[in-house]
């Protein structure tokens, strides 16, 4: 198991170690660091900053902090209010709803991008307000499209709550409201903390609407990642640094939150 | 009868309950609201748009018509699926074979793999749980950092891969070209099952708790081996977590779009005849030709073909509930 584990961990480690060797090494594979005249290692911490520099990351980096937490925000906020609506309450509308969350996920994402993308032209074309490579249209699309899942995994940890809790408030005099805001919300608060930051993990990883409604200005780092790869074909070792910067955000997030997230998945998946 | 009073009055005391129920639980309705609102807008809309506009010739000339763009009918359908000398049939159906194979062993690869360290981590050793973070770690690395990372191991010369098989190992004469040729497939599949495989193996170690100890006693005593209590007891017993794996796994497999593009050329090159997928032959055909129509098109028939395959998933997953 030690053998897979390592196996497993090897890309890892070599994004890692590229990141601070010359690029002539990655390019002829020579696995060591290069000495230099005195004999010692290279180690190429320069790398970053000459990755930083010519990349315009600060930029990027600000730009999908702004629309991945907004969108967390946005989704989480959306979710929430629909998960328990639905976890608590069969009304009349309640199946059809719930059905076309699931059927949103078999939609390919190009479907809604190619009219999406008319439509943000269009829009500006008539109104004149930009909104193709603004924040809040990629921070409106993106909380559409997590919501509905983040309203699958938070259904379940609604349901988890005890019903006898909320009714036993209803008959002590709390009105619907106070029961989910006192009641119902803080026991979810875990959760929600999972969705939200499963959210974050998913916009923070999403190219393909980026790409194509962003601009210079609003740029995400999976974009500018691809822009500058394009450009700078043979950087191997510039590559490598944006790749473990890219990286590395995430990584602290999962590994500070890591119980909440690995509840929050597995909740959905043992009760089928 | 339908118009006698006694339906009449059944029929208004039905419509009166139906209110009253509706009033009682208003707040639900306060509560999805937003949601629905929002899906109103941002996910029924376009996708009711996207359909109509795959029958409409819709290019970068006839883009700023919107809706009002000239009407083709079917043929933007036959381009995609009959007529051998349109464009956008060029490399359609090498993306047809290989998103086929590529979903295939992807997600069969992940639930393979996945199955197989979970059952080695559903045990108590030291240092478990440190183990089994450890394994988490390249399902939190970016679907796009992962193109490219593999995408330079997977170079010809001074690729990880090639040196490691080749100088280290010796396990091959010489250095492979991974990114060309029918090689292509297993350069895509092979670090999308790396990135996937800790999910898969996460839910299932989830699901393996939840197996009651005395089944595997209750075997013991009628003298099954490993093979046949897993196949007996573990397989039927996780079936809700690998019902839900392998759907999601071929939604996502076939919606794959990040890894192969990042991977070719660093997010700018074409994968090659045995590296595109349909989402990068759709996104190429609609972003880099501008032919939205067929773009559109390609997507309502790839939906329908998803819509089916959904559907005997899930009559596959009733039967075999049932049966058992």
């Amino acid at each position: 198991m030690l053998a897979f584990l390592a196996i497993t961990l090897l890309p890892i480690g070599w994004m890692l170690f590229s990141s601070v060797k010359n690029s002539t090494d990655i390019a002829i594979g020579r696995i060591g660091l290069s000495q230099n005249l005195e004999g010692k290692a290279e180690v190429h911490w320069d790398n970053y900053v000459d990755m930083w520099k010519n990349v315009n990351f600060g930029l990027y980096l600000k730009n999908s902090l702004i629309i991945c937490g907004c969108t967390m925000v946005i989704a989480m906020f959306l979710s929430t209010l629909a998960a328990y609506s639905l976890s608590r309450f069969k009304f009349p509308g309640s199946d059809l709803f719930s059905n076309s969350i699931l059927a949103t996920q078999m939609i390919p994402a190009i479907m809604y991008l190619i009219p999406l993308y008319i439509m943000f032209v269009q829009f500006t074309l008539i109104t004149g307000i930009p909104i193709k490579g603004s924040y809040w249209g990629m921070i409106l699309i993106y909380a559409a499209f997590f919501t509905p899942f983040a309203i699958w995994i938070l259904r379940g940890f609604f349901a988890a709550i005890p019903k006898e809790l909320e009714e036993a408030a209803r008959i002590d005099g709390c009105s619907a409201w106070q029961v989910f805001s006192l009641i119902a919300l803080p026991l979810a608060v875990p959760g929600i903390i999972a969705t939200g930051i499963y959210i974050f993990l998913n916009a923070w990883d999403e190219l393909m609407f980026a790409w194509v409604l962003t601009n210079a200005d609003t740029m995400t780092i999976p974009v500018g990642i691809r822009l500058f790869v394009g450009n700078y074909q043979n950087r191997f070792d510039l590559m490598m640094a944006a790749a473990v910067i890219a990286t590395l955000p995430v990584v602290i997030i999962f590994f500070m939150l890591q119980k909440y997230i690995v509840k929050g998945l597995t909740a959905g998946a043992v009760k089928g | 009868m339908a118009g006698s009073p006694k339906t009449k009055k059944i029929n208004l005391e039905r419509k009166q309950r139906i209110w009253a129920r509706i009033k009682r639980d208003r707040i639900a309705y306060y509560f999805i609201a937003p949601t629905a609102l929002a899906m109103f807008f941002l996910h029924l809309s376009p996708i009711v748009q996207g359909i109509y506009m795959s029958f409409l010739n819709l290019n970068q000339n006839t883009l700023q018509q919107y809706l009002l763009a000239p009407f083709v009918g079917l043929d933007n359908f036959s381009a995609v699926l009959i007529d051998p000398t349109s464009p956008v049939r060029i490399g359609l159906f090498e993306a047809v074979r290989n998103t086929i194979i590529y979903t295939v062993i992807v997600t069969f690869g992940t639930l393979a793999i996945g199955m197989f360290v979970a059952l080695m981590l559903n045990r108590n050793f030291f240092g478990r749980s440190l183990v089994r973070t450890l394994f988490l770690f390249p399902w939190i690395v970016p679907t796009y950092v992962t193109g490219l990372l593999w995408g330079i191991m997977w170079l010809k010369e001074g690729g990880l891969v090639n040196v490691l098989l080749v100088d280290w190992l010796h396990l091959m004469p010489h250095k492979i070209s991974w990114l060309t040729g029918p090689n292509t497939i297993w350069a895509i599949i092979i670090p999308t099952i790396w990135r996937y495989w800790p999910l898969s193996m996460l839910m299932l170690l989830a699901g393996l708790q939840t197996i009651p100890e005395e089944l595997y006693e209750a075997a013991d005593i009628d003298g099954a081996g490993p093979w046949k209590k897993f196949w007996m007891i573990t397989w039927p017993m996780l079936r809700p977590v690998w019902f839900i794996l392998i759907l999601f796994g071929i939604i996502a497999n076939t919606y794959s779009f990040n890894i192969v593009i990042m991977m070719f050329g660093f997010g700018a090159g074409f994968p090659g005849e045995w590296g595109d997928l349909m989402m990068t032959n759709i996104f190429r055909n609609s972003f880099q030709l501008w032919n939205f129509g067929t773009g559109a098109a390609a997507s309502v028939i790839l939906l329908i073909v998803m819509i089916c395959i959904v559907n005997v998933w899930f009559k596959y997953f009733k039967r075999a509930e049932e049966m058992s």
